[in-house]
């Protein structure tokens, strides 16, 4: 198979993105994979989201034509955030909300934080770190195929994680 | 045999606080007060003890590179270093960064395979912080970033990888289709673009937003095992197979790494990924953990921050071989 990107060179990678809950998948060779790889690691991400947020905006309409969105409180205008990809201030993700939901969901796949939080109190602080550390000791367990001290350990995780879910 | 493809651990967490703007690096005064505000955080926390502050602009412009090239500060904490800082712990190779991308940039890199407990460490600092801050959060969205692709934990758990007989043996396509099918990235550390010096590699999460610290690392961690023992295999068969050509690789690295007298950045790479195996697989009598220092002692800022003096061309290059054989011998 040809590379979908340059159509000159055999394909040898697969590259999976992640639209929405489609996983659309494109065949490359090793040069536009390292070109595609570099865009999503470096400074050059930002050519990227640009042309993400083009696509969503619709590339065809110069930026001063399309109304302009403006953060409150930084000032930073949408255009400037397309070209920079760089946000003004944690106010931007309000106020260019529209246009930073699919942007989002293009870059993650998903747009609803699971992960940690803030800590609001020391009580918190204390079950959490508890959990990390039975969380370490499950995987050394696991690591030394100890597995009747990894599944003590699990349930005393699911005990914390419950608890955790009460308050 | 496996042993010690997996160099080292690192996770990073992006953290803003929820009243300054982004890009604090290129403005001076809310600049400063993300610097004081987070060195009195962290004192008043109690955990501050062991911290450094370090301003960048105190540091020569070698001294900054070499902490970058030891890898305790990135790269992108160089472009303003009139308004960056550091908070750093030396003895267990935990930074936070200040007025980097994101207003800060809490590390931790552990030796070996323990995303885990480089993540601790993170979290600790984290945890500490964020009773005396308040950082830029959102309940749908999470963390706040500057960049978007930060969004949501903030988290990049990556891995830095010695692979040279998947490289030999043109295996790293096959690598990046199970590393992209799973929302991983691999890249070459060192080098310009498609290059990956010394043939060591960086696996890292690609996405951040949508899943737990912990399904991010295990994910990096499950994809560093399947890479650990697909190198492991190639290993094992070329060991059998062609057992003089790989010896002869390794012992001819190791004759030029003991004896030459001048040695270019690029070919030391080359060499260092050929002695490094060696000692991997038991065949030179020298420890990983002296043939990895060399990684960062002969970079060319710790080169010269060492013999403080600017050096170059040919008398960068010697230094590098002495460093080597001193330490080789
Ligand atoms: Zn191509
Ligand atoms: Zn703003």
């Amino acid at each position: 198979m040809l590379c979908e990107e340059c159509k000159v060179n055999e394909a040898t990678y697969t590259l999976s993105v992640m639209m929405g809950d489609e996983v659309k998948t494109r065949h490359l060779c090793g040069e536009c994979m390292a070109k595609m790889n570099m865009t999503l690691n470096s400074g050059n991400i930002k050519n990227l989201l640009s042309s993400i947020l083009s696509a969503i905006t619709g590339n065809d309409t110069p930026a001063e034509k399309q109304q302009e969105v403006v953060c409150p409180r930084c000032r930073t205008t949408l255009s400037q955030f397309t070209k920079s990809g760089h946000l003004g201030c944690p106010g931007c993700y309000e106020a260019f909300h529209e246009q930073l939901q699919p942007m989002l969901l293009q870059i993650h796949g998903r747009v609803q934080h699971a992960g940690r939080q803030p800590l609001a109190t020391e009580d918190a602080q204390r079950a959490r770190s508890r959990q990390e550390q039975l969380t370490r000791l499950m995987e050394q367990a696991v690591a030394l195929e100890d597995f009747e001290t990894a599944a003590q350990l699990r349930d005393q995780l699911r005990a914390l994680a419950a608890k955790e879910a009460q308050a | 045999m496996t042993n010690g493809t997996v160099l080292s651990s690192r996770v990073r967490l992006a953290r803003n606080y929820e009243d300054l703007p982004f890009d604090t690096g290129k403005k001076p005064e809310e600049a400063a007060t993300c610097i004081s505000r987070t060195a009195n955080a962290l004192a008043l926390s109690g955990l501050g003890d062991g911290f450094q502050l370090i301003r960048l602009n105190t540091l020569t412009d070698t001294q900054r590179k070499a902490l970058a090239e030891s890898r305790l500060i990135s790269k992108d904490l160089l472009r303003e270093p009139e308004t960056a800082a550091v908070l750093l712990r030396h003895e267990d190779a935990v930074s936070v960064m200040i007025n980097e991308e994101d207003h800060l940039r809490i590390q931790a890199v552990r030796p070996g395979l323990d995303l885990l407990g480089a993540a601790s460490a993170c979290f600790r600092v984290d945890d500490a912080l964020s009773r005396q801050v308040a950082f830029a959060f959102d309940k749908q969205l999470g963390y706040l970033t500057a960049c978007p692709t930060n969004t949501g934990t903030g988290m990049r758990a990556s891995l830095l990888m010695h692979l040279p007989m998947l490289t030999v043996c043109k295996q790293m396509g096959n690598v990046g289709q199970i590393v992209a099918k799973v929302g991983l990235t691999i890249r070459g550390v060192y080098g310009e673009g498609n290059e990956a010096l010394g043939n060591l590699y960086q696996v890292s999460n690609q996405v951040t937003l949508g899943r737990t610290e912990q399904e991010l690392i295990s994910a990096v961690t499950a994809v560093g095992h399947q890479l650990k023992d697909m190198e492991a295999v190639l290993r094992e068969k070329t060991f059998t197979t062609s057992r003089v050509t790989l010896e002869d690789t390794i012992f001819r690295a190791w004759g030029l790494m003991k004896f030459a007298r001048i040695m270019p950045l690029k070919e030391f790479f080359k060499h260092w990924s050929g002695v490094r195996l060696g000692a991997e697989l038991g065949l030179l009598p020298v420890s990983l953990e002296t043939v990895d220092a060399l990684l960062e002692q002969c970079q060319d800022a710790n080169l010269q921050a060492q013999a403080e003096t600017t050096l170059s061309g040919i008398l960068l290059d010697a230094k590098r071989a002495l460093t080597i054989r001193k330490a080789l011998k």
